[in-house]
């Protein structure tokens, strides 16, 4: 059967070379190419979370004190649901201009609290610490605390709440 | 094998190692060709069989038929012979003797001689075996009854759509279309009932998914609620009520967005000023939230069925009045407007309103209105045709 | 350049000898039915692949066994094609390999000086039995829970022991996690591990020993 393959340019040995190499390259491209997206295709998946949260009425609100609040939003992951703790500090001003803040440091993601005696925001991971309005006072964090966007109906206070 | 037997193999053997070829390149091409076919039909069929979706293990459903993977079902046909009593010789000796066998099969054929017309005995028993392995896993594969299809929800979507299925059929004629609960009506035994919501935030925001599944599965029965979970003498099948879990979760908890191509799968279109509703489109949604809960086999309900569109229309005691096409006082149409039906003869009730504990929605009733109408259209084609005819008169 | 870079490896690695005693040496002219034997190799490393990347979304619980693998048929790419393969492939290799044996047998090729070659090939067509066993419970679906429920309960019929063997099996009396989790064990761990070993010393014995020769009328 040796002499079928035999031509002029190219021997046996040689055809025989780039066929495995041909058949070679073809299955790995089968497998190896999918599993590049079956690795990766769970990173490129945007989750985004988009609502209206309502925070309740604006009277549950006292006036000039950072007033914690939590709400609980339930996410699919693969195939786990689970429900997630965000938390905000509303924040009413005299002037009835009102903020709300993520609790969130913008450090690295530990959750702040707020100290009533020194009037301040306290973040336990790396000492830092933001005033009233969210600004940094002192410590590591790059940025003032994130505010979400706002809006009042009938006197019920809602945020927009976005991620992903 | 005695000694001058293996030389004399030897020689032959470097023989045909002369007379032979060179492992690289000419066996491996070979191989690599082979090989390459194999890959080949292997991604033809994971590509166009791909992998059957089975329902999710359920310990609680013993109607399941148990069968093993492909190459093991000639061991499992083989013990439908074996009597009860002496079952382990077929569960255990026979195949504990056969697995030894193979193991010793070198020392067990004493035969110097290779070439198969030399060996005739041994390659017929081999060949019995063989045979009797393909013909025992043909015939289970004949003889295994076919499998009860089970409804599987993979995605989300899927298990909301199928959840409010199975929650119109087991739980609507209590807790209500939105589980709202109020004084049940109509249902034996718990008639004047007051319950309380189930789609409250309350209750959402303090039960876990395992917690209504493990209400909805045993019920409470202290209270009159039956259980629904197969394993306590309901009907719901596990995957099932995780399914109706999924659908409550989705549809009341505000926590959660609905996906919205469920939201739309399920949602009942609204029809526009002089548009004719369809069986197909309107009315089958309709009936499947908030009547076929009574209105199926085994409930009270007048012999009225209503869960395909000839039950609407041709079943019950009353049949000849429930659905009459272009008359308001048809039966249901009475009912469903919050009027009772009179016996004409002895003046006794015999349909209360309907649904019993509260009416439809205005915008429903009007549907209903429509499509009696306008004759009870069953297609949306039919409802089309209808209703550019009302518009060009 | 490259030929400077091959020598330094070559007389450190010994490709050379490597290269004459695997690759270039002479063999018997053989047939078709010949390739089963690397055929199942192929499978079985193709086995390895897709196992490997589908314990990426595999969790071995019965809380989540069968979610995470609708994931991966659902939710990640081409999960559908690594299943399918993985799926596929194990039929495929029980029956190459069980062709491969019945090759084997039909050309005589388990005698004399074999013997050990056909050995370990019989503990393979078993260790391959034993992963397809193990791998059917993993989906924890209906059909893999009910087939291994009946599956286990043979083993219980043994004489004396059986009822101990069961229990060994399923990690307790019941089918339950405890039996998930340790079917899983098996499957990528305890019997690939033996199966790798013993395809090593399969191997080493074909290069040892020759691929046979077909026998002709007089032997």
């Amino acid at each position: 059967m040796g002499s079928k393959y035999r031509s002029p340019t190219i021997d046996r040995r040689s055809f025989v070379k780039i066929v495995t190499a041909l058949l070679g390259s073809m299955m790995a491209a089968v497998v190896g190419l999918p599993v590049i997206q079956y690795f990766i295709s769970p990173a490129l998946k945007k989750d985004v979370s988009d609502d209206w949260i309502s925070l309740g009425p604006l009277e549950n609100y006292p006036l000039d004190i950072p007033t914690p609040f939590h709400f609980t939003l339930t996410r699919v992951n693969g195939w786990e649901r689970s429900s997630q703790s965000y938390g905000a500090f509303v924040l009413r001003r005299p002037s009835e201009e009102i903020v709300v803040f993520s609790d969130v440091c913008t450090h690295l993601s530990c959750r702040v609290s707020w100290d009533p005696e020194n009037e301040e925001f306290l973040c336990p991971c790396h000492a830092a610490s933001f005033d009233k309005f969210g600004g940094v006072t002192s410590g590591p964090p790059p940025k003032p605390l994130n505010r979400y966007e706002i809006k009042l109906e009938e006197n019920q206070l809602f945020i927009h709440f976005r991620e992903g | 094998m005695k000694e001058e037997q293996k030389q004399e193999y030897k020689r032959k053997y470097e023989q045909a190692k002369q007379d032979g070829v060179k492992f690289w390149p000419d066996i491996i091409y070979k191989d690599l060709l082979m090989s390459f076919g194999l890959f080949i039909l292997l991604v033809g069929l994971a590509t166009f069989l791909g992998v059957t979706p089975q329902p999710k293990a359920d310990p609680s459903d013993t109607s399941y038929i148990p069968r093993p993977e492909w190459y093991f079902l000639f061991l499992f046909e083989f013990l439908k012979f074996i009597p009860g009593k002496i079952e382990w010789v077929g569960t255990f000796l026979i195949p504990v003797l056969a697995v030894l066998a193979l193991f010793a099969l070198p020392f067990l054929d004493k035969n110097p001689l290779r070439y198969w017309k030399n060996r005739l005995a041994g390659i017929s028993i081999m060949g019995v075996i063989v045979l009797g392995m393909v013909g025992l896993t043909i015939r289970s594969v004949i003889t295994t009854p076919k499998q009860e299809e089970v409804p599987i929800a993979d995605t989300i979507q899927e298990q909301i759509i199928l959840g409010q299925e199975f929650y119109s059929v087991y739980c609507v004629e209590c807790h209500g279309p939105d589980g709202e609960g109020g004084e049940i009506a109509g249902v034996e035994g718990l008639e004047g009932v007051v319950l309380k919501s189930i789609s409250s935030r309350d209750e959402m925001y303090t039960r876990s998914d395992e917690t209504l599944e493990a209400i909805v599965a045993y019920g409470q029965q202290d209270l009159g609620m039956p259980p629904n979970g197969l394993a306590y003498g309901g009907e719901l099948k596990k995957a099932e009520l995780e399914a109706l879990v999924t659908f409550m979760r989705y549809t009341w908890d505000d926590r959660v967005d609905i996906p919205e191509d469920a939201a739309a799968a399920r949602a009942i279109p609204e029809i526009k000023e002089g548009e004719v509703p369809s069986y197909e489109v309107h009315i089958s949604r309709i009936a499947q939230r908030y009547c076929i809960s009574c209105h199926r086999p085994g409930k009270e309900n007048n012999e009225y069925l209503m869960g395909t569109y000839q039950e609407i229309l041709t079943t019950g005691d009353n049949a000849d009045n429930n659905m009459i096409a272009g008359n308001l006082d048809s039966y249901l149409i009475q009912c469903i407007t919050g009027e009772s039906i009179f016996d004409p003869e002895t003046g006794e009730e015999i349909i209360q309103q309907m649904p019993p504990t509260k009416l439809m929605r205005e915008q429903y009733i009007k549907i209903f209105e429509a499509w009696v109408l306008n004759g009870m259209p069953e297609t949306a084609v039919e409802a089309e045709l209808l209703t550019s005819e009302g518009q060009t008169e | 350049m490259t030929q400077s870079i091959f020598s330094w490896l070559d007389e450190r690695l010994g490709l050379t000898a490597i290269y004459n005693t695997v690759l270039d040496r002479k063999v018997p002219k053989v047939n078709w039915w010949f390739t089963l034997g690397s055929a199942s190799l192929f499978l079985g490393l193709l086995q390895g692949i897709t196992g490997m990347l589908l314990s990426v979304y595999y969790v071995p619980t019965p809380d989540h066994a069968y979610d995470s693998i609708t994931f991966i048929m659902n939710g990640v790419q081409f999960g559908w094609l690594i299943r399918g393969l993985h799926h596929w492939g194990a039929s495929l290799l029980i029956l190459t390999a069980f062709i491969h044996l019945l090759r084997v047998f039909f050309y005589g090729a388990y005698k004399y000086p074999r013997e050990f070659t056909w050995f370990t090939g019989v503990i393979l067509l078993f260790g391959a039995l034993g992963m397809g066993f193990t791998g059917y419970l993993l989906p924890w679906n209906q059909r893999s829970y009910w087939a291994t429920t009946v599956g286990t309960e043979i083993a219980g019929t043994v004489p004396v022991v059986g009822d101990f063997i069961l229990r060994v099996l399923r990690g307790g009396t019941d089918l339950s996690a405890v039996t998930l989790s340790r079917f899983f064990s098996l499957h990528i761990w305890i019997f690939p591990a033996v199966i790798i070993a013993t395809v090593i010393t399969h191997l080493y014995l074909v290069i040892r020993l020759g691929i046979s020769n077909i026998p002709d009328k007089d032997s």
